[in-house]
C-alpha cells in the first residue's frame, strides 16, 4: 500500500507551472528518489507535500488522509518531516537545541508546565534530552552538542538537518538533496547513514543530483522534468530510458529553458 | 552528587525560588530605609523599565518580532489599573495584576490579525496601533482625555518593584528553557523551519505578544502608581522606542543585556543631568555611538553561561577526534 | 461644504506627506533601512527656510532652495556618520542608530531655537481664488505646484539618468549592480541627499500653510509620511505619492465629518486595514516566499 500518494497534482506560478499533473506513489519502507534537471520543480514538489505551497490542481494524501488545507505544522505533526536544499538550522542555537525542537511536536509540556516546572515537565525534558542525544549519536554529532548550529562544518550541518527531522519519528522523511557540498568520504558515510535510517522503519524519499549516490541507494527512481514526471523505475530501467538521456543530455534540438 | 540530586528536587527548587523572592524583598526593603529618595525613585523607574523591556525583550528578543507599540500597552495596563484602584477602590496588588491582563488581552486581540504580518510590516502595524489606541485614551471620558487621570496613590514602593522584577527574570528564565520558549526562538532564527518540524507558529507567536503585553501592562500600572498622575503623552510613539532601545542596547535576546540596558539607559539621563539642556542630545549621541561600536548591544553575541563557566571551572580539555 | 473642496485641502496636506513619503520609500527600496530621522529632516527644512526668511526677506523660492540644500547636506551627513557603519549589521541596529539622529536633532533644535513654535513670516499675499462655492487659496496653489514638480522632476531624474538607473538597479540588487560597476556608496549618498531635500522642501511648505514650526513637529508627520509609503507598497515612488494623498485626503475627511480629535488616527487605522488585506501596499510588489 502507498504510504504517501500525489495524484494529478499541479502547481502554477504565475504563467509558469512548476508542477504539472504529477502521479507519484511513494510506499512503505522503500527508498525513493526524485531526480531530474535544474529547475525541474523538484523542490516544488517537498514544498507542497509539506503544506508550505498549496496545489492549484490535485490531491496528496498520507495514508489516505488527505493533506488538503492542513498547516505545515500539522503536517510535521502527522509525520511528514524534511530537510531543505538551502540548509535552513537554528544557527544561533546549540546543536542539541536544534535537535529538541525538531521533536517539538511529540512533546507536550505548555506554559503551564514552563511556569510551574513540576517534576512530569521535568520527566518530559530529561526523555527529550535523552532522545535528542540518540538522535545526534545516530548521526555522529554527539560530541558537538554544545556547539552554535552555525559554527559546525558544512556536512555535519547537513547531519544536524537530518537529525533535526529524525527526532521526531516521522513516518517519512524526506530529503532535499542531502549530499550537496559534501566531499567523497562523507557521501559513503551519508549513504550508509540513510540506509540505517530506513532499517529503523522510516520511509526516505530524496532528491538528488549525484547520479553515483542515487543509483546506488534508492530502489525506485522517478524523473522530473519541465514539472512533468517522463519515467518511474528501478535504477535500472531509469538508466536507460529514452525519455530521460534526452533530458539530461538533450535531444540535440535547442531548447530555450527558464532556469533560477 | 547529593548536591546536584537536592537541587534537582522541584520542592527544594520552590523553596528556593520563594527564598529568593523573600531575600529581594528584604534586601530592598532595607535598601528603601538607607538611599535617598531621589536615588530610590531613579531605581523604582530601571525596574519599571526593565520589567517591560523584558516582556518586549520576549517579543522581539527572543521571538523575533519587531514591535514599535510597547508604550501602547503600558498605557492600557496604566490606565485600567489606576481605574481598579481609583474608581473601584480594589487593592493596588490586584490593580497592578488588572493592568497587566488587560493589556495582555489586548496582546492576543491585536496579536491574531497583525502576527500574520512580517519583519517591517509588523513593525509599522504595531506602531500604527500604538499610535490608536493613544489617540483613543486621549478622547475617552473615563481616562479623563488629554487632561490626564489624577489622583492615583502613589503605591508603587521600591521592594514591590524589585520582588516583580526578581519574579520576572525568573519567569523569562524558565520560559526560554523550555518547550515554548524554544518554540519562540525557533521561530526568530526561521519560521519556514520552524513550522517544517511542527511548530504552530501563529500560537508560539502570539504566546509571546501576549505575554510581553501582559509584561508592559504590569509595568504600566507600577509607573501609575508611582506618578499618580497619567496622560495620553507619556506613552507617545517614544516611550515605544524608550524600552526598544533598552531591549537592542543591551543585545537583543539576552536577559543580562536588558537589565544592563534597563540600568544605561534609564540611569544615564540622570546621570547627565549636570548638562543640563544637551542631555538628551547626549543621549541621541548615545545611542548612535553604542550601535556603531557594538551592533548587537552590549552583551549581544556574549554567552554568559559560558562565560560564567569558564570563569568557576576548569576548562574542559576539547575532545578532539579524528574527524574531518 | 463642498467634497471639491475638501478634495483640495486634502490634495495640499496630502503633497507634504507625499515628499517626506518618498524620502522613507527611496532609502528602503534601496538599502532596506527605515530612516526614521526623516521627520526630523524635514522639521530642520522648516526651520532653515524660516531663518532665511527672516534674514533679509529673500523672496519664497529662494528660501525653498537654501532650505533643500541644506537638507541635502544633513542626510548625506547623517548618512556617512550614523548609518554607513551599520549598512552590513542588522537592522534593527540601524533603526535605533535613526532613533538616536532623531533624538538628537530634535534636541538640538531645542538648543538652538526654543521649544516654542514660531510662526512663518509673510513671503507673498496668500489670495483666495473663488469659482462659485469651490475656494483654493494662493498657497494651496503653490504647494500643490511645487510638490508636483519635484515629483515630475524626481520622476524624469529616476527613469531616465544614468544615476537614476543605478538606483534602480541597485534596488534590484546591490551585488549585483556592485558586479556592474555602479557605486554603491555614491548611489545611497545621493538617494540620501535626494530625499532629505524633498523632505526639506515639504518642511518650508508646511511652515507656510499651517505658519507653524516647532521643533517636534517631524515626529508625527514623519510617521504619518512613513504610513504613507506603506501604505502605497514601500519601495514605490508612485506609490508613495499616492499613500501620501490618500492620507492627507483621509486626515481631511476626518475633520469634515465631524471627527477631527481622530484625525491623527485615521492614517494608522487605514495603514493597518491595508497591510491585513494587501501588506505589500497599494502599489508594492509582492514577494515571492522563497523556500
Amino acid at each position: 500500500m502507498s504510504l504517501l500518494a500525489l495524484d494529478d497534482v499541479t502547481i502554477r506560478f504565475g504563467g509558469l507551472t512548476a508542477v504539472d499533473s504529477l502521479n507519484l506513489e511513494v510506499k512503505q519502507g522503500e527508498i525513493l528518489a526524485l531526480i531530474g534537471p535544474n529547475g525541474a520543480g523538484k523542490s516544488t514538489v517537498f514544498n507542497l507535500i509539506t503544506g508550505i505551497y498549496k496545489p492549484t490542481n490535485g490531491k496528496i494524501a498520507l495514508e489516505g488522509k488527505s493533506l488538503a488545507g492542513i498547516q505545515t505544522h500539522k503536517i510535521a505533526e502527522m509525520g511528514i518531516t524534511r530537510t531543505f536544499q538551502t540548509i535552513r538550522l537554528f544557527s544561533e542555537l546549540s546543536v542539541l537545541d536544534n535537535v529538541k525542537i525538531g521533536a517539538h511536536c511529540r512533546g507536550k509540556a505548555g506554559l503551564f508546565q514552563a511556569f510551574t516546572r513540576l517534576p512530569g515537565m521535568k520527566r518530559e525534558e530529561a526523555e527529550l534530552k535523552e532522545k535528542s542525544m540518540e538522535a545526534l549519536e545516530f548521526l555522529d554529532l554527539a560530541a558537538k552538542w554544545e556547539e552554535k548550529a552555525k559554527n559546525l562544518s558544512y556536512g555535519e550541518q547537513r547531519r544536524l538537518e537530518i537529525a533535526r527531522a529524525l527526532v521526531s519519528r516521522p513516518k517519512i522523511l524526506l530529503l532535499d538533496e542531502p549530499a550537496a557540498g559534501m566531499n567523497p568520504q562523507e557521501k559513503v558515510v551519508l549513504v550508509a547513514m540513510i540506509r540505517r535510517i530506513r532499517e529503523t522503519g522510516i520511509t526516505i524519499f530524496l532528491v538528488e543530483h549525484d547520479m553515483k549516490l542515487i543509483m546506488g541507494i534508492s530502489e525506485r527512481i522517478a524523473v522530473l522534468d519541465y514539472g512533468k514526471k517522463i519515467a518511474e523505475g528501478t535504477p535500472l530501467e531509469v538508466r536507460s530510458n529514452k525519455a530521460v538521456i534526452e533530458a539530461y543530455l538533450g535531444s540535440g534540438k535547442f531548447k530555450s529553458r527558464i532556469r533560477r | 552528587m547529593a548536591m546536584k540530586k537536592l537541587l534537582n528536587n522541584w520542592f527544594a527548587q520552590a523553596l528556593l525560588f520563594l527564598l529568593a523572592l523573600g531575600l529581594t524583598a528584604y534586601v530592598s526593603q532595607v535598601i528603601n530605609d538607607v538611599l535617598p529618595p531621589y536615588v530610590l525613585i531613579i531605581g523604582l523607574f530601571i525596574g519599571i523599565n526593565l520589567i517591560m523591556a523584558l516582556g518586549l525583550n520576549l517579543i522581539t528578543g527572543v521571538t523575533g518580532q519587531l514591535s514599535l507599540g510597547h508604550a501602547a500597552f503600558m498605557s492600557i495596563g496604566a490606565y485600567s489599573s489606576a481605574i481598579a484602584t481609583v474608581n473601584y477602590h480594589l487593592p493596588f496588588l490586584l490593580g497592578v495584576l488588572i493592568g497587566g491582563l488587560v493589556a495582555g488581552l489586548f496582546g492576543l486581540i491585536i496579536g491574531f490579525p497583525t502576527l500574520r504580518l512580517t519583519g517591517d510590516y509588523l513593525a509599522i502595524a504595531t506602531l500604527g496601533f500604538a499610535e490608536i489606541v493613544r489617540v483613543q485614551f486621549t478622547n475617552m471620558k473615563i481616562t479623563n482625555g488629554a487632561i490626564g487621570f489624577l489622583g492615583i496613590q502613589g503605591s508603587t514602593t521600591f521592594p514591590i518593584v524589585m520582588t516583580i522584577v526578581v519574579l520576572t527574570i525568573f519567569a523569562m528564565v524558565w520560559l526560554e528553557n523550555s518547550r515554548n520558549g524554544r518554540a519562540m526562538l525557533a521561530i526568530r532564527e526561521d519560521e519556514v523551519a520552524s513550522s517544517a518540524v511542527g511548530i504552530n507558529t501563529t500560537l508560539y507567536k502570539i504566546q509571546a505578544f501576549a505575554i510581553g503585553a501582559f509584561c508592559a501592562g504590569v509595568g504600566g500600572a507600577l509607573f501609575a502608581h508611582t506618578t499618580t498622575f497619567i496622560q495620553p503623552t507619556d506613552f507617545g510613539f517614544l516611550k515605544s522606542v524608550d524600552i526598544l532601545s533598552i531591549v537592542v542596547l543591551g543585545g537583543l535576546g539576552s536577559i543580562p543585556g536588558t537589565i544592563i540596558g534597563a540600568i544605561v539607559l534609564t540611569a544615564a539621563p540622570e546621570a547627565l543631568r549636570s548638562l543640563s539642556n544637551y542631555r538628551m542630545m547626549v543621549y541621541g549621541l548615545l545611542l548612535i555611538v553604542i550601535m556603531i561600536f557594538r551592533p548587537y548591544g552590549l552583551l549581544g553575541g556574549v554567552n554568559l553561561r559560558q562565560v560564567v563557566r569558564r570563569a568557576l571551572m576548569w576548562p574542559k580539555k576539547k575532545q578532539s577526534g579524528g574527524r574531518a | 461644504m463642498n467634497i471639491m473642496q475638501q478634495l483640495v485641502n486634502g490634495l495640499a496636506l496630502g503633497s507634504i506627506y507625499a515628499l517626506i513619503a518618498l524620502g522613507y520609500t527611496m532609502v528602503y527600496g534601496i538599502i532596506g533601512m527605515i530612516n526614521f530621522a526623516y521627520g526630523e529632516i524635514y522639521m530642520f527644512g522648516a526651520y532653515a527656510g524660516l531663518t532665511l526668511a527672516l534674514s533679509n526677506y529673500v523672496n519664497v523660492y529662494v528660501a525653498l532652495f537654501g532650505a533643500m540644500i541644506i537638507t541635502m547636506v544633513l542626510g548625506v551627513v547623517i548618512e556617512r556618520i550614523a548609518y554607513k557603519p551599520l549598512r552590513r549589521s542588522s537592522r534593527l541596529s540601524a533603526l535605533i542608530s535613526a532613533i538616536g539622529v532623531s533624538i538628537f536633532l530634535s534636541s538640538l533644535m531645542v538648543r538652538m531655537k526654543g521649544p516654542n513654535t514660531r510662526g512663518f513670516p509673510k513671503l507673498f499675499e496668500n489670495r483666495i481664488f473663488a469659482i462659485g462655492d469651490f475656494q483654493i487659496t494662493f498657497y494651496q496653489i503653490v504647494i500643490i505646484g511645487v510638490a508636483a514638480l519635484l515629483m515630475l522632476g524626481l520622476h524624469l531624474f529616476v527613469t531616465y539618468s544614468k544615476t537614476g538607473r543605478a538606483m534602480r538597479a541597485c534596488a534590484q540588487d546591490q551585488d549585483a549592480a556592485k558586479l556592474m560597476g555602479v557605486n554603491i556608496d555614491r548611489v545611497v549618498s545621493i538617494t540620501f541627499a535626494i530625499g532629505s531635500g524633498l523632505a526639506g522642501a515639504a518642511g518650508v511648505l508646511s511652515g507656510i500653510y499651517f505658519n507653524a514650526v516647532q521643533p517636534y513637529m517631524g515626529l508625527l508627520a514623519g510617521l504619518k509620511a512613513f504610513a504613507a509609503a506603506v501604505l502605497g507598497g514601500i519601495g514605490s515612488i508612485p506609490g508613495a505619492m499616492i499613500g501620501g494623498l490618500v492620507i492627507g485626503l483621509t486626515e481631511i475627511m476626518g475633520i469634515t465629518f465631524n471627527l477631527s480629535e481622530y484625525k491623527d488616527a485615521f492614517a494608522f487605522a487605514i495603514l493597518i486595514l491595508v497591510l491585513m488585506f494587501k501588506p505589500s501596499g497599494i502599489l508594492g510588489r509582492k514577494a515571492n516566499k522563497k523556500v
